[in-house]
């Protein structure tokens, strides 16, 4: 699974937003707020990733359990899924 | 085409807006001036395809209200190649600073800039946009310029004014004040600007916006219609900006 085209993420005065630009704005208006995590795993799905991929790339890059990491990751997905913005 | 004068941009306009062309009239570059030789920085002719394709499919709106909205858009997107952004807002200044007020379509931003004239008296306190003024950073410093696209209302002026600070407005039964974070901020920003931007587009705003954010603190009020909400407004926002400016020091 992979985000959708057309999304950028930026940082704006420390905070990190993604916002939709051309026709990735028929579907999705209005802006999403990242944490440090959701920068990270929103990196790893700007290209194809299953979803033991991003558990091991979460581990390898922060201090977390496996437990903990596939919950979060599981959070995250579920939020990016209800807001239509995965291929999969 | 006629040729304006702009947000300090070469604006070559054509249009049939009897609104814009009443609006645009104190923007227009006199016969003798030197900027006639100056080349455009932008170009408005909206296609005549489009303008009736607008005006077929919007029952509500006129043939001039077609015309007025196109030509607006096309400035304002063209806008942002030469560092600007609109934002819908009655824009005020004062004291050589320009404050605006933002909110969704009839929350009152013009009833409380009314308020600021009717306080500070119509000669100190000056409409310079009441819907959509110009915002652009030049030599590292933003200036809030008024356009010819003021909405129903014919005020705005032709001038330049840093901006102060802006104010995201709410109707209250009571005044109350408050700083908001810096995502807040852009989402009620994005809120009240231009949407379905392309790429280059929505990284020239992400740009400004993170120039704006990182220096400038944005408020949220709720406000009754009151003397008492324009002195709220106008005590916070001199009093936090200059804590700011103090800090940068």
């Amino acid at each position: 699974m992979k985000i959708k085209e057309n999304f950028i993420l930026r940082n704006v005065a420390g905070s990190f937003v993604v916002v939709p630009t051309g026709k990735a704005t028929v579907d999705f208006s209005g802006m999403i707020t990242l944490n440090e995590t959701g920068v990270f795993l929103w990196k790893q799905l700007e290209t194809d990733q299953t979803k033991d991929e991003l558990v091991s790339a979460l581990l390898k890059e922060y201090d977390v359990d496996e437990t903990t990491a596939q919950n979060d990751i599981e959070a995250f997905l579920k939020i990016l899924e209800e807001n239509n913005l995965l291929i999969k | 085409m006629k040729k304006y004068k702009i947000a300090d941009l070469i604006v070559h306009l054509e249009s049939k807006s009897e609104r814009v062309i009443r609006q645009g009239k104190i923007y227009e570059i006199p016969p003798d001036s030197r900027f006639n030789d100056f080349s455009p920085d932008i170009i408005i002719k909206p296609s005549k395809e489009k303008l009736e394709k607008m005006f077929r499919e919007n029952p509500h709106l006129t043939f001039d209200e077609c015309d007025y909205i196109e030509t607006g858009s096309i400035f304002y997107y063209k806008l942002l190649r030469y560092n600007g952004f609109m934002l819908h807002a009655s824009a005020i200044a004062y004291e050589d600073n320009a404050y605006l007020f933002s909110a969704p379509s009839g929350t009152g931003k013009s009833t409380h800039t009314d308020q600021w004239q009717q306080y500070f008296g119509t000669e100190k306190a000056i409409i310079i946009n009441d819907d959509k003024p110009a915002i652009r950073l030049i030599d590292n410093r933003f200036y809030v310029f008024g356009t010819p696209w003021s909405g129903k209302s014919d005020k705005n002026l032709d001038i330049k004014v840093p901006l102060k600070g802006i104010v995201f407005l709410e109707q209250s039964p009571e005044n109350w004040i408050q700083s908001i974070s810096v995502s807040e901020a852009i989402y009620l920003i994005f809120n009240q600007t231009l949407f379905a931007l392309t790429q280059d587009q929505m990284n020239v705003l992400l740009s400004l916006l993170d120039q704006l954010l990182s220096r400038m603190v944005i408020f949220k009020m709720g406000c009754t219609i009151s003397q008492e909400a324009v002195e709220l407004a106008y005590q916070t926002l001199n009093q936090k900006q200059q804590e700011i400016q103090q800090q940068e020091l």
